[in-house]
């Protein structure tokens, strides 16, 4: 089963039960998931006071988003003076035009790419394809999904869906002969194929990790080389970013790559960090003759000044909630159905769509454990996002019927502990028609789903208020004085509390 | 000093023998809980789904039930964090608010009340059991309860202490989610449950029943001989067996 | 570039400029404020305080730096001075059968005197005539001789900075690369490097700025290692000094 046709159904539920009835897939993704997840546990150890890098990293990109206007045009207007053609992009439509124009001037054949996140929220291989450009991705697994004709099923980790067998399949189909399923074998084939691509290509086509601003330079993070290839031997570059990209100064990149690759992978640095500053001086023998960087809105202004989902511009695409996310874990990235999947593409891919309805659904798929959250090296609350978004549609009118009336019966009940009680002695009376052994086995109504994987417990004969007369009485009649220690204690906390401290460190 | 129990509506109504437990427990050392009878639930289910309206209908029986105590204790990590959204909850009501941030600042998890303001670590108890234990999310993610149980546990005599492979994993509940996505909370709460055989542990401890009754069902579907408590039970019954 | 092409660079830029005005006064518009045209206070820039006075003597630095870049896949090894790099360059061409070698175009690998060391292999100094398609030649050689200008010991980096003499493919292209670093030029901390190009200013920074840590890998095939995709599979780090 390819990840085409998880994406072509139409519900986050549709696509997890495709996905969730995919053992290889689920085995790859588990696999690969807790080694970054380890990995990254370990260079975090390694490396200490994370948390305290993490509040630096959250605070850094905090500033630069609250200052985005002075630090993106400041970066524009230094990248500018550095030589470098800047574009400014309100929609994908818009990105994918200059793009293609840029392409149509120089009468390109061929644009080689290095792996992109932004490339792919626009679809801009197809458009390239529809005027008759050959658009080639660089990044193994890019190369990997794109042969197969698929979207990457994760931010870091494009081809994590796919085994070593179904890679010589693809990679077979390429060379015209049968290769082995041997990892060295096939990276070798990509590497000798690829390296006639780069050296054929007119347009050299990245996206950007960071930009800093006062200096006008785009900065990438890689492990392959892909990327410096891209950068250096075609004639013409094209970078596209998210207008959010920005950070001040190289000082603050020391943060971001402190952050990012361990977050990622667990490595100090990637293999290549590349500060690319305008094109190739005259007097150079090698680098891009034109460069332009296309700045992209596309739904990510919308966030900007809106409380509850401005912090998600400070993302830095390091995958880390994807692999701490026990969702994720089981189902993949293609059942998000976007082009972000996980915990950051649940909440990002309503955000950039304006939080339409088609795409509410898929914050439904997370229990909200937090565990992105603790992963994040910029402290995004994805889980309380998760629960904003589900707010908004409820109050856009979206929820589902059915729901939303079983919450009014709720809230009515609820509202009053009398009715609670009543409800509670209604079950009792009710449940003595399906227990058995003191649980619940029938999947009827709403316990299907419930009791397909469990047995439902039973509601004992006293509630805990139907016994709390008894109980309060037993206990007055033995209980012994205070310790004075604790009593003090107590007091203790009282008043620091009446101070202002709250006891939990929670966010 | 007014203590109050905040029972969360599951233990009331499917584990009281949880609350019994805290109340006896604490009893030990000469704190009385009382019961506010007007509260029900946090509002959590409700909260979680988008339904904020609905949520604070049952969230005012909770501020109107413990609006007088000093302390408010709770065997649910969950329904505490719950009570950590209040302030966010009712931002504009000026009133309710303020008494939002009040509750918050004094509600304690069962765990958190015994370590961090009685200043028990040790409550001389003993289990000889194989005993596992799982994290739930909200408690030691949103709420940072992590080395209370651990010190609890270390301290009962006789228990056999086993860590649970992937521990800090969501055992797949999520409220709603367990019945809306009922494949992946599937998924999720089956591999918890392989973690829990792997241990081989005869009993599953944790701090958050509504977790516990989620890989309890499981368990049982499964016909794995695994017992499932809350840590204040654990603790009464070692404390009547010591 | 035809007179066409920089005419219609020279249109774009001047919608560019237009387009930039309404696109940062969007942005102010969302953040509900008047744009932000001076400097804002920034008072957490970069690392945290406490690591921006971390530092290790050289022979810590030496040793991190080793580990490190060892740890990636890279080799290290440490040279008394230019004669000895010279005899490992000489040894490892042997050994290697190399045919061509590649190298920047700088005094101290003048001072090398490859060409009479390696009689038989063909040298090539970057960039040193107009008339070569240095790219291809870089693409074709063997090895790739430079002299790196920072590491980075904390994280295990060399830092290589272009020029008309420093080719950004002589470190890419080549099979083997070989980065010289003199032992003075090796630093505790990324930030220290960073710090330089602050200093710099957009105008004075190289085209090219690369760090790298080791050989070209990549782990997109199951999560298995793989040495060597696109730059340099073999990788040495020559501390001199």
């Amino acid at each position: 089963m390819s990840g085409t046709d998880i994406s072509a159904s139409s519900t986050v539920k549709e696509r997890a039960d495709l996905a969730l009835n995919n053992e290889f897939l689920r085995q790859a993704v588990r696999f690969t998931t807790e080694r970054l997840r380890s990995g990254k546990m370990t260079a975090a150890e390694q490396h200490g006071n994370w948390e305290e890098w993490r509040e630096r990293g959250r605070q850094i990109r905090l500033h630069t988003i609250a200052h985005l206007d002075y630090y993106l045009n400041l970066f524009a207007d230094n990248a500018r003076a550095n030589g470098v053609h800047v574009h400014f992009a309100d929609t994908a439509q818009e990105a994918v035009n200059i793009s293609l124009q840029i392409a149509e001037r120089k009468k390109a054949h061929t644009v080689v790419k290095s792996k992109s996140m932004v490339t792919e929220e626009l679809h801009l291989n197809h458009a390239l394809e529809s005027i008759g450009v050959e658009a080639v991705e660089t990044d193994l697994g890019e190369y990997i999904i794109q042969l197969a004709g698929e979207t990457p099923s994760h931010i870091i980790i494009p081809a994590i869906h796919k085994n070593r067998y179904q890679i010589a399949e693809l990679l077979s189909v390429e060379a015209g002969e049968t290769l082995p399923a041997d990892t060295a074998i096939l990276a070798g084939f990509v590497r000798r194929k690829l390296r006639q691509k780069f050296l054929e290509a007119d347009i050299g086509m990245t996206g950007c990790n960071f930009a800093v601003a006062e200096t006008g330079s785009m900065v990438l993070f890689e492990n392959e080389g892909n990327a410096r290839m891209v950068t250096t031997v075609p004639k013409t570059q094209i970078t596209l970013m998210g207008m959010e990209r920005i950070v001040p100064t190289w000082a603050d990149l020391e943060v971001m790559a402190t952050l990012l690759p361990r977050s990622a992978t667990g490595q100090k640095l990637t293999v290549y960090m590349s500060g690319i500053t305008g094109p190739r001086r005259e007097e150079d023998a090698d680098g891009p003759e034109e460069m332009h960087i296309i700045i992209v809105d596309n739904g990510r202004s919308l966030q900007l000044g809106d409380p509850e989902f401005q912090e998600l511009l400070n993302c830095i695409r390091c995958g880390a909630c994807l692999n701490a996310c026990p969702v994720y874990r089981h189902i993949g990235g293609h059942a998000y159905g976007g082009t972000y999947s996980g915990p950051i593409g649940a909440v990002l891919t309503p955000a950039l769509n304006k939080n339409v309805a088609e795409w509410d659904d898929i914050a439904n798929a997370s229990s909200l454990c937090g565990a992105c959250y603790e992963a994040c090296p910029v402290k995004i609350p994805l889980h309380e996002m998760l629960i904003y978004l589900r707010r908004r549609k409820v109050e856009n009118g979206h929820g589902s019927k059915l729901e939303s009336l079983g919450m009014k019966g709720f809230a009515a009940v609820m509202a009053k502990s009398g009715r609670f009680n009543g409800m509670l002695k209604l079950g009792k009376w009710g449940q003595k028609l399906v227990v058995r052994d003191g649980g619940i086995k029938v999947k009827l109504g709403p316990l299907k789903g419930w009791n397909s994987y469990r047995i439902a417990p039973s509601l004992p004969k006293k509630s805990f208020r139907d016994g709390w007369r008894t109980l309060e009485e037993e206990i007055r009649h033995g209980l012994k004085d205070m310790d004075p220690a604790v009593k003090s204690r107590m007091e203790a906390a009282i008043k620091k509390r009446a101070e202002g401290a709250s006891h939990s460190h929670e966010r | 000093m007014r203590v109050s129990l905040f029972i969360t509506c599951m233990s009331d109504a499917i584990y009281p023998r949880v609350g019994e437990a805290m109340v006896r427990l604490l009893a030990r050392y000469g704190v009385q809980l009382d019961f506010p009878k007007v509260q029900t639930c946090c509002g959590q289910p409700a909260f979680n789904s988008g339904y904020w309206e609905e949520a604070r209908t049952t969230a005012k029986t909770i501020l109107e039930a413990f609006d007088g105590s000093d302390f408010v204790i709770s065997p649910s990590g969950s329904c505490v964090g719950m009570i950590h959204h209040y302030p966010k909850l009712f931002e504009h009501d000026p009133v309710l608010h303020s008494k939002a941030i009040e509750l918050q600042k004094k509600t304690y998890e069962f765990s958190q009340f015994l370590v961090h303001v009685l200043g028990v670590t040790d409550v001389g108890a003993a289990f000889p059991h194989r005993v596992t234990y799982h994290p739930s999310c909200h408690g030691s993610r949103l709420l940072g309860i992590k080395d209370e149980p651990m010190e609890l546990m270390r301290n009962v005599k006789g228990m056999e202490f086993v860590p649970l492979p992937f521990a800090e994993d969501c055992c797949g509940f999520g409220g709603t989610f367990a019945v809306k996505m009922a494949d992946i909370s599937g998924a999720m709460v089956s591999e918890k449950s392989d973690h829990v055989k792997e241990t081989e542990a005869e009993v599953l401890v944790g701090l958050d029943m509504a977790c516990l009754m989620n890989i309890a069902g499981n368990l049982r579907y499964r016909n794995e001989p695994v017992r499932v408590m809350h840590l204040a039970e654990l603790l009464y019954e070692g404390v009547k067996q010591a | 570039m035809n007179d066409e092409h920089k005419d219609w660079l020279a249109y774009m830029d001047a919608q560019s400029r237009d387009k930039q005005m309404l696109f940062m006064n969007g942005i102010a518009r969302k953040l509900n404020r008047p744009r932000v045209t001076e400097p804002p206070s920034h008072p957490f820039r970069g690392a945290p305080d406490f690591w921006q006075t971390f530092q290790w003597t050289e022979q810590e630095r030496i040793e991190k730096f080793t580990d490190n870049f060892r740890s990636a896949g890279g080799h290290v090894l440490r040279l008394a001075d230019m004669a000895e790099v010279r005899q490992f360059i000489t040894d490892k061409s042997a050994e290697m059968s190399v045919k061509y070698v590649i190298r920047q175009n700088e005094p101290e690998l003048d001072a090398l005197n490859l060409e009479s060391a390696l009689p038989e292999v063909k040298i090539l100094v970057w960039n040193s005539n107009s008339e070569q398609h240095w790219k291809a030649c870089a693409a074709e050689a063997d090895f790739g001789v430079v002299v790196a200008d920072y590491a980075a010991a904390y994280t295990g980096s060399i830092t290589v900075l272009s020029s008309k003499d420093k080719g950004r493919t002589v470190s890419l292209l080549p099979t083997v690369l070989i980065a010289i670093l003199p032992v003075e030029r090796i630093k505790t901390r990324l930030g220290e490097i960073l710090a330089d190009f602050d200093d710099a200013g957009g105008a004075h920074l190289p085209a090219g700025i690369h760090f790298i840590s080791g050989p070209s890998r990549s782990a997109d095939i199951e999560n298995d290692l793989t040495i060597g995709v696109h730059g340099p599979g073999v990788v040495y780090a020559l501390i001199v000094g």
